[in-house]
């Protein structure tokens, strides 16, 4: 029998879903190999049964937690969807402020206390609240690796996301390295996978795939130093995905 | 230059490129972002003869960073090799990059041929360039890479206005002669400026080896223990590419991609880096190069000791492209050559060891069809599968071999053959679920098709072991490879060639405990002796043997005849250490002590470099290993 599939939004911009409406005539061969049982983007069809849940965004309020709750409970396998999913995502850069204040910042003298849609709490990834069965990271998603995924899954194969850094796709594409260009680029620390989409059309990679498991901290400061790159620039950077979380150079 | 030469004024040249565009795939060096790179040209205004070096070497044009090499469908587990027919003519290759495809030559196209490269080489027309402009990084001098006798079909001197041409082959000379007008033969001047643009060469270089090239092999024995790959390491960000851009890197992986309706695909072999910390992993999850000082040193290792020991050539051509690619600036081998040479004082440890004669693969990049005969289940996580063979009516073999089994689809994984040489094509595999292969082959049932690629490897050599007294030690699935050797000598003709014959095996628990009723009939056979042991047996099981790993029963038995003794040890790499102490008490030597490693053994062919332990090959020196031969690699039993 076909993978029942189902997807959900939670904080995020739904870009990642909108990647896989994008798929265009490959939804079709898709929809044989699985049976797409509830995706707002593309249908108004929706079913509470499925087997694999596609969760996308970050988890910002208790409300959020109990839906992503009774998700987990009706799945039988978990997949965090993007870079908010998976990490938290650009939402995470505003857990180092007050929440209150942001609030107000936002939505100014509105009376909003009681109001359980404005009820945040920090902004948390998805296996900070359950656990996750898989990872597709990226901000957004890269198609491809969507596409691998399903079709590993449907074909009995375990999913597997490489394990090395951005670098390695880079290097293969024969990218001039953008660090000889004096601008920092986190590939020789992010996760590979997207196949160096960013610098291969010219743009640092920003880190949306995560940071490796352990990057070398030893070298930061002389490389800096040798390609003229500024430590604000980096602070701007590590902070969209959170890789501050990993410290990776003594502050 | 004592070759036939000829001249081309510049305009000339130039058309003459025009003609090779028009006619051929003509490749040629192009400048990206101000960096260079060999690319399509569209016309000849476009190649840059005074480049310095390009960002990833003309290797991958022969070993494609991402090469589809088999077209499978997976409901038939059909597979075809995919060719590549196109002629190419690739223009302005330095003399460092013919020479490190002279040594992908010997590694590629040496002993079984790898078919895809072999088209490729044979179908390409190189044309190489003297280099006008010397890469800051480059030390090709010190190499004597900076300057090629042979290696080419053509080699161009741009001087200019002038094109210098030396003819390096017929194939060369013909294309030259067809597609050039107006060629003049050199004049004495012309030869004169040739040379001394080379003679000028070296002293450009601002790199410099401090030490004959000869000696790095020689240095690199005396420094394995040295302080310098934890210092230099500690800044190595891992990313691989120090190894991705050389041009005599050969590394690669293989995997499976199909597409969306699961119907068909590829088999994709692309480049791959043992920086990289996943390298060495195999599907137990074990990692045999942990720590990334030792995937650091590695890669110095191959460069300058073990592909000179295997080859007899030093893997580095000096291009200089690592160091300009390695962001922290520790992938020089200059420089690290030049600092172990400074301080070898510092090292506290040597690596010496001897190459071990090798089995020449009886297979190619395509699996043979076979087809699942019988399955057996064994235990929760094993079952024996009998394949046959579909493409022959005998399968030779010796007891300690493996096989590549492949699932179109899936993948492949290195098997040992479990069953004894029985002469026709059948054999037998005892597969353990544990990775994305040995869980679909447990999910196949009897008359399902999938691939063989094999015999690979060196077994056990049945003639060294006659009329000596047999000791088998297997821990848990390393009964598996020695059941075939077991089945052999107990068999009625074998038997009396053989001694006294000891069988020591141990599981974790009685119901992980392999070919139980066989051991039954085996002790039946005159003199021969077998103890069996598990480290724990929950309550509940029933168990009339020992309690206890498997040096235990070393306890149990005595060893009648140690010097006459050989050992046969198969098992999980945290018993090696034990069991051979338990050996070397009890007299027997090292160079009876046989055993079987396992390593990510992914080509089988001693190419793809995942099996590697320092300078020797799993796939191909192995698995069987003389203890001797192995005992002083410090990455055997780590």
């Amino acid at each position: 029998m076909k993978p029942r599939v189902a997807f959900f939004d939670f904080a995020g911009c739904e870009g990642c879903q909108l990647q896989i409406a994008n798929m265009e005539d490959e939804i079709l061969k898709l929809i044989e190999i699985v049976d797409i049982v509830s995706f707002r983007e593309i249908s108004d069809v929706h079913s509470g049964d499925y087997d694999i849940a596609f969760v996308e965004g970050s988890i910002s309020r208790p409300m959020d937690e109990e839906r992503l709750k009774d998700i987990r409970e009706h799945a039988d396998i978990l997949v965090a969807l993007g870079s908010c999913a998976c990490l938290g995502g650009i939402n995470k850069m505003r857990n180092r402020f007050d929440e209150n204040e942001l609030i107000e910042s936002v939505y100014g003298d509105k009376k909003l206390v009681s109001n359980p849609f404005f009820n945040v709490h920090k902004a948390k990834s998805v296996d900070e609240v359950v656990k996750v069965d898989y990872y597709i990271p990226g901000c957004p998603i890269d198609r491809n690796e969507f596409k691998r995924f399903v079709i590993s899954i449907s074909s009995g194969k375990k999913p597997e996301l490489p394990n090395y850094p951005v670098c390695v796709e880079c290097k293969k594409k024969e990218n001039p390295c953008l660090f000889d260009e004096g601008r920092l680029c986190l590939g020789p620390i992010t996760l590979a996978g997207c196949n160096a989409i960013c610098p291969s059309r010219g743009s640092p990679c920003i880190g949306c795939r995560g940071i490796l498991e352990k990057p070398a901290t030893e070298c930061i400061e002389e490389i800096f130093q040798r390609y003229n790159i500024d430590y604000d620039d980096l602070k701007d950077k590590w902070n969209m995905f959170n890789f501050g979380d990993k410290i990776w150079r003594k502050e | 230059m004592n070759g036939e030469i000829y001249r081309l004024e510049k305009d000339d040249f130039l058309a003459f490129v025009n003609n090779l565009i028009n006619s051929f795939e003509t490749i040629g060096v192009k400048e990206k972002k101000g960096r260079f790179v060999f690319s399509h040209l569209e016309s000849a205004a476009e190649l840059r003869l005074d480049h310095d070096v390009t960002i990833l070497p003309p290797k991958k044009f022969f070993l494609p960073p991402y090469e589809k090499m088999i077209k499978f469908n997976v409901g038939e587990q059909k597979g075809e090799l995919l060719g590549d027919n196109a002629k190419r003519v690739i223009i302005g290759v330095h003399p460092y990059d013919i020479v490190a495809l002279k040594q992908m030559d010997m590694v590629y196209m040496e002993g079984r041929p790898d078919e895809l490269y072999k088209q490729r080489r044979e179908n390409t027309i190189i044309i190489g360039s003297d280099i006008l402009r010397v890469n800051d990084f480059s030390f090709a001098s010190s190499l004597g890479t900076h300057v090629v006798k042979d290696g080419f079909d053509l080699m161009l001197t741009d001087l200019g206005k002038k094109v210098i041409i030396e003819i390096g082959s017929e194939r060369g000379r013909k294309i030259l002669m067809d597609y050039a007008r107006n060629i003049k033969e050199a004049s004495d001047q012309d030869i004169k400026d040739v040379e001394n643009h080379r003679k000028a060469l070296p002293d450009r270089y601002k790199v410099k080896l401090d030490i004959e090239k000869d000696q790095i092999p020689f240095l690199l024995m005396d420094v394995f223990e040295h302080p310098l790959w934890e210092e230099e390491s500690k800044k190595c960000l891992q990313c691989g590419s120090c190894t991705l851009v050389c041009p005599t890197c050969y590394c690669y992986d293989i995997r499976d991609e199909i597409s969306l309706t699961l119907e068909d695909g590829e088999r994709i072999r692309t480049w791959d880096s043992c920086l990289l910390p996943d390298f060495t992993k195999i599907a137990s999850g074990e990692i045999f190069r942990k720590d990334k000082s030792e995937r650091y040193r590695h890669r110095f290792y191959r460069k300058g000791l073990y592909i000179p020991m295997r080859y007899n050539f030093i893997a580095c051509v000096g291009c200089g492209r690592c160091i300009t690619a390695c962001i922290p600036k520790i992938a020089d081998p200059a420089n690290v050559f030049n600092t172990l040479s400074r301080r070898k004082h510092e090292s506290k440890g040597k690596l010496v060891y001897r190459m071990i004669e090798g089995v020449e693969a009886e297979s190619h990049i395509l699996p043979e069809p076979a087809v699942i005969r019988r399955i057996e289940p064994l235990t929760e996580n094993e079952k024996l599968f009998e394949i046959e063979l579909l493409s022959r009516d005998s399968f030779h073999f010796e007891p300690g071999q493996f096989v590549e089994v492949s699932v179109f689809g899936v993948g492949e994984a290195p098997i040992s053959i479990s069953s004894p040489p029985s002469g026709d094509n059948r054999f037998e595999l005892v597969i353990r679920k544990v990775g994305n292969l040995t869980n679909r082959m447990h999910s196949m049932k009897e008359g399902e098709k999938l691939g063989i690629r094999g015999p690979l490897g060196k077994g056990f050599r049945v003639e060294d072991l006659e009329g000596k007294d047999l000791l088998f030690v297997a821990g848990g699935i390393g009964i598996v490879p020695l059941r075939s050797l077991i089945k052999y000598v107990l068999s009625k003709d074998n038997r009396p060639r053989f001694g006294k014959i000891y069988i020591l095996y141990g599981a974790r628990t009685p119901k992980d405990m392999l070919f139980m009723d066989e051991m039954e009939k085996w002790k039946e056979v005159d003199d021969v002796e077998i103890r069996l042991s598990v480290d724990t047996c929950p309550e509940g099981m029933k168990w009339n043997h020992s309690v206890g790993v498997v040096t235990t029963l070393f306890n149990e038995i005595e060893i009648q005849n140690p010097k006459e003794t050989v050992s046969l040890v198969v098992g999980p790499p945290v018993m090696y250490k034990f069991v051979i102490k338990c050996l070397e008490d009890a007299g027997i030597k090292d160079t009876n002590i046989l055993v079987s490693l396992e390593r990510r053994m992914k080509c089988g062919l001693g190419r793809c470099g995942h099996c590697q332990i320092n300078g020797i090959y799993v796939c191909k020196e192995g698995p069987v290993f003389r203890y001797s031969d192995i005992r002083n690699l410090p990455e055997v039993f780590q």
